[in-house]
């Protein structure tokens, strides 16, 4: 079976893996980072939205042997020194989140959404392009709101 | 620390506790629960609607690389596992029972975790395969052969309840319950008296749970023990191992069940599982511990489902519009095992809504049909209900002239007239209707809205507004019990029978005992995870949750005050009664001397001085029956703007006003409302569990046929918290959970229909799509209605 490595939240990390494993897999079942989920298996939910070299991708719709050397964030990878994301913090702070279960995909989309548009997201961007990540609790009210504080208060970092 | 300087206590929108977890990767979900040396299981799944099982050859299966063992339903029975227990039903004491008007019993069939002798609804289990990886037992499922008979499938509601309809158990008709509620007689009179009567036929379309945590089970056995152990997310944990200790033929103290953080429920996980027991016998069979992750189209195929109601209603109105009289038939979808009808009970028993109404005649028919069983769904019965009423008066204003907002307030209940028992027999408890209708109107801009009818126009779209009125009966499981132990180390602990599945009890349930006892939140530990420690509770559901868990603590809380009293007397030299309690603190009235809490606590631990009855850990019980059902209410105004070309809404405002009795947590409440209109406006709009009628397949089993709401469905929500206490309950809490989707599925629709009106739009049957919209502005029939309608 074939060995991938990559820099997963800033630590190389190396499994033996199947070739058909997915990166969600990988991070899951090898890595033991359960942070990142699994709610569909048609690529739609966006639960198990991860950053590869800088950019969102979701992680159930990916090979772990194409990402061999990949840089990957996860949701357990975004504090820093013990020191909540601006995003992470907007979410607690703006009640974005009730179960909790899509909740480390949409902030992981939330952060890639500012790093494609900037930092003074309108109300309708926001909404558009969420469009890939489903959430069952909230009625996106304040996701759209936390999406936006986490945005402006990313500005300073 | 006071409680009031900690800005923890009741009524205080402070950040939740659980969030930390769930923001950073840590929460644990049941697929995140991992055994050493456990295997995978995977379920073979019904490929019919219908069809007698033959043989089934697993013999090919059993030689698969890594295939541990291949289990059916023959195998179950011969270990003599027993059906699921149902109780389609709710007994709870507030509930009016329907039964049978020819005196039979409500039909009920067994349930068994596998099918073992046909399958009635495609996705239906048939066999588990257990295997060392989860590639591998899919692999065994493939090399299983069944020989199945298939047979006539029904899956339409009003065409199962026919007579000559596919019959899926050979012991009863599909008719599992045929009621009569009301009065016949007196309705009779009022529609021979009535100026008006106006009728109503639809469907209440099948829609699905969804909640976006898979389910997924964890199980081991302990042959030393004679335990199983299940870690799989539930509403309910307690009711979840006594119905699995049932199933399995055990003791319930033979069953741990686990759960930690749960990814939703909505009442889609608010029972028990085929797979779940299943899984805990495999576990047993092959001696190692077996996992399940159910994955998300088997999800869409056998979830429990909900709604699915085919109504035929009449209103009997005088000449001002006063209502006389309503009656009609519902018929719910039970799919195809008989495992809850409270949807159909809940729903006739509050038909006539908060409208004052003389008289009413309803029959109310539980069916079953060749889908995925049915129960409740957020606020089962009740939207359903509310949207038959409201567009019963939406259509009579239309028909005979009325304004909608004036025959409403002419019908509403008035505060004097309560407790108001309704045509059906249920005691509404009190309520400020009226008031909380305009104060949505209000809200809502209702006297502003024809300017922006006339604004849009000219832009070339349609605008429509509604408001609509709700109550939603609360009942469910009556006995809840907590244990309350204040512990000398600063921390108190709560055992309940609740299990959180995103409503944030560990931050509510905490912020009660802050108000209480003047301990931080933080110092609160919310048991509820394990039922080796919670052995007696109903779970989260029937707007619940807080209600009786608030009802409980505060019982067991000043029974610890109580307690306390007695003890800081000893320790302070001085009588009972003299003893305070505020603060957190026990204080002789009119001195100096106190104790706190804790240090009482402690005392009560390492004082031998202290009378027998006082010594030992600081701890009271309360273990209760709560009775009276609770009636939350409200209203909502919703505005759409429709594209009469293409046909697609928009809702450009929607305003809530929901009364909750006592706000525990305003943001947390305002949440719950947000979530609640999503789901309702998702029904109205979007989702639809659609099956062929031809052969009963689903067609909407995944996330690319099921129209989810997303984010750009919907605007920012105006939700607004009204409070009048409810009499019966000891904070004077309502529920909060299912406001926001009572009245949604009405309003939505009357807006449309309403923006539709100058083009002569009378009706768009739900979900309202583009295409549906497009049809009705452009005098196409619409299939779907024309199916609906008979």
């Amino acid at each position: 079976m074939p060995v991938v490595t990559m820099t997963v939240n800033g630590e190389a990390r190396s499994a033996e893996v199947e070739g058909r494993t997915l990166l969600v897999e990988f991070l899951r079942n090898h890595l033991g980072l359960t942070g990142t989920h699994v709610g569909c298996d048609t690529t739609q939910c966006g639960c198990c939205t991860v950053h590869v070299n800088g950019v969102a991708i979701k992680s159930c719709t990916a090979l772990a042997v194409a990402l061999d050397g990949a840089a990957v964030t996860t949701i357990e990878g975004l504090a820093q020194n013990g020191k909540l994301h601006p995003m992470q913090e907007a979410f607690r702070e703006h009640h974005a989140l009730q179960c909790g279960f899509c909740t480390p995909g949409m902030i992981m989309s939330a952060i890639d959404m500012v790093r494609r548009n900037g930092h003074a997201l309108d109300e309708r961007t926001v909404r558009k392009q969420l469009e890939g990540n489903i959430c069952r609790c909230t009625g996106y009210h304040n996701i759209v709101t936390a999406v936006q504080a986490g945005a402006a208060a990313m500005k300073g970092q | 620390m006071s409680h009031a300087a900690s800005g923890e206590g009741i009524g205080q929108p402070i950040r939740r506790r659980e969030d930390m977890r769930l923001i950073t990767g840590k929460g644990q979900f049941s697929d995140d629960m991992n055994l050493p040396g456990q295997t995978y299981a995977v379920f073979l799944r019904a490929p019919h609607a219908h069809a007698r099982i033959g043989a089934i050859d697993t013999a090919a299966a059993l030689k698969m690389p890594g295939v541990l063992a291949v289990l059916t339903g023959k195998d179950l029975l011969a270990d003599g596992l027993k059906p699921i227990p149902h109780t389609p039903l709710l007994a709870h004491p507030a509930e009016i029972i329907p039964e049978n008007t020819d005196g039979t019993p409500v039909f009920t069939a067994p349930h068994y975790p596998l099918a073992t002798d046909k399958v009635r609804f495609v996705g239906e289990a048939v066999a588990i395969v257990v295997a060392t990886s989860i590639a591998a037992a899919k692999d065994g499922a493939e090399a299983i052969a069944i020989d199945y008979e298939p047979l006539p499938a029904v899956t339409d509601t009003v065409a199962a309840a026919a007579p000559d309809a596919p019959q899926l158990w050979d012991q009863h008709s599909n008719v599992a319950l045929d009621a009569r509620l009301g009065d016949a007689a007196a309705t009779a009179a009022a529609f021979k008296r009535a100026a008006h009567v106006v009728k109503f036929k639809t469907w209440v379309q099948r829609i699905t749970g969804v909640p976006m945590e898979p389910r997924a089970a964890l199980s081991e056995y302990d042959p030393q023990t004679k335990r199983y152990m299940l870690h799989a997310g539930s509403g309910g944990a307690v009711r979840l191992k006594n119905d699995l200790a049932t199933v399995l033929g055990v003791p319930s103290d033979d069953v741990r069940v686990l759960m930690y953080d749960v990814g939703g429920n909505f009442g889609t996980r608010g029972m028990i599982y085929p797979e779940f027991a299943a899984v805990a016998w495999a576990a047993r069979r092959v001696g190692k511990p077996v996992k399940w992750l159910c994955e998300r189209h088997e999800a869409f195929l056998c979830d429990y489902q909900g709604r699915d109601l085919a109504v035929e209603a009449e209103l009997a109105l005088d000449r001002d519009g006063t209502f006389l009289a309503m009656r009609g038939s519902n018929i719910g979808n039970a799919g195809a095992h008989t495992t809850n009808f409270s949807p159909l009970q809940k729903g006739v028993e509050i038909a006539s809504s908060i409208y004052r109404m003389p008289a009413a005649d309803f029959r109310a028919r539980a069916v079953l049909s060749n889908t995925a069983p049915t129960r409740p769904y957020r606020s089962a019965g009740r939207p359903e209900v509310m949207y038959v009423m409201e567009r019963l008066i939406d259509l009579a204003c239309r028909d005979f002239g009325f304004d909608r907002v004036e025959i409403r307030r002419r019908n509403l209940i008035a505060p004097s007239e309560l407790p108001y028992t309704n045509p059906f027999g249920m005691t509404y408890d009190s309520g400020h209707y009226r008031e909380v209708m305009d104060r949505a109107l209000k809200e809502g801009d209702w006297d502003g809205f024809p300017a922006r009818r006339a604004e849009a126009r000219a832009r070339g779209k349609y605008r429509g507004i509604a408001v609509a009125n709700y109550v939603d009966t609360a009942t469910g499981q009556p006995r809840e019990r907590t244990d309350i132990t204040i512990r000398r180390d600063g921390v108190i602990d709560v055992v309940i029978g609740t299990v959180s599945n995103g409503q944030g009890h560990e931050t509510t349930f905490a912020q009660c005992i802050n108000e209480w006892f003047a301990v931080p939140v933080d110092k609160v530990n919310i048991i509820t995870h394990d039922t080796d420690i919670v052995k007696v509770g109903g779970g989260t559901h029937s707007g619940r949750g807080m209600r009786l868990a608030s009802y409980v603590m505060k019982i067991a809380s000043d029974e610890i005050v109580e307690k306390g009293k007695r003890i800081a007397a000893h320790l302070l030299q001085a009588k009972p009664a003299e003893i305070d309690f505020t603060d957190g603190h026990f204080r002789v009235t009119g001195s100096n001397r106190s104790v706190g809490l804790f240090e009482v606590a402690a005392a009560a631990l390492d004082q031998s001085d202290l009378p027998g009855e006082l010594r030992g850990p600081l701890t009271a019980t309360c273990d209760k029956v709560v009775k009276e059902a609770a009636f939350p209410y409200g209203a909502h105004v919703c505005e759409v703007e429709i594209d009469p070309v293409m046909g697609n809404v928009e809702i450009v405002k929607y305003t809530t006003v929901d009364d909750v009795g006592r706000a525990v947590n305003p943001m947390i409440i305002h949440g719950q409302t947000h979530g609640g209109i999503a789901q309702g406006v998702g029904q109205a709009l979007l989702e639809h569990c659609a099956y062929n009628a031809a052969d009963g397949q689903l067609m909407s089993g995944s996330f690319m046929d099921y129209a989810m709401p997303r984010a750009d469905d919907f605007p920012f929500f105006d939700t607004f918290i009204s409070e009048v206490p409810m009499p019966s309950h000891p904070l004077g809490i309502r529920p909060a959970g299912e406001g926001g989707t009572c009245p949604a599925l009405a309003v939505t629709v009357n807006a449309i229909v309403d923006a539709l009106a100058d083009l002569g739009v009378r009706h768009v049957e739900m979900p309202a799509t583009p295409e549906r919209i497009w049809r009705a502005i452009n005098g196409k029939k619409d299939v779907s209605i024309a199916k609906a309608e008979g």
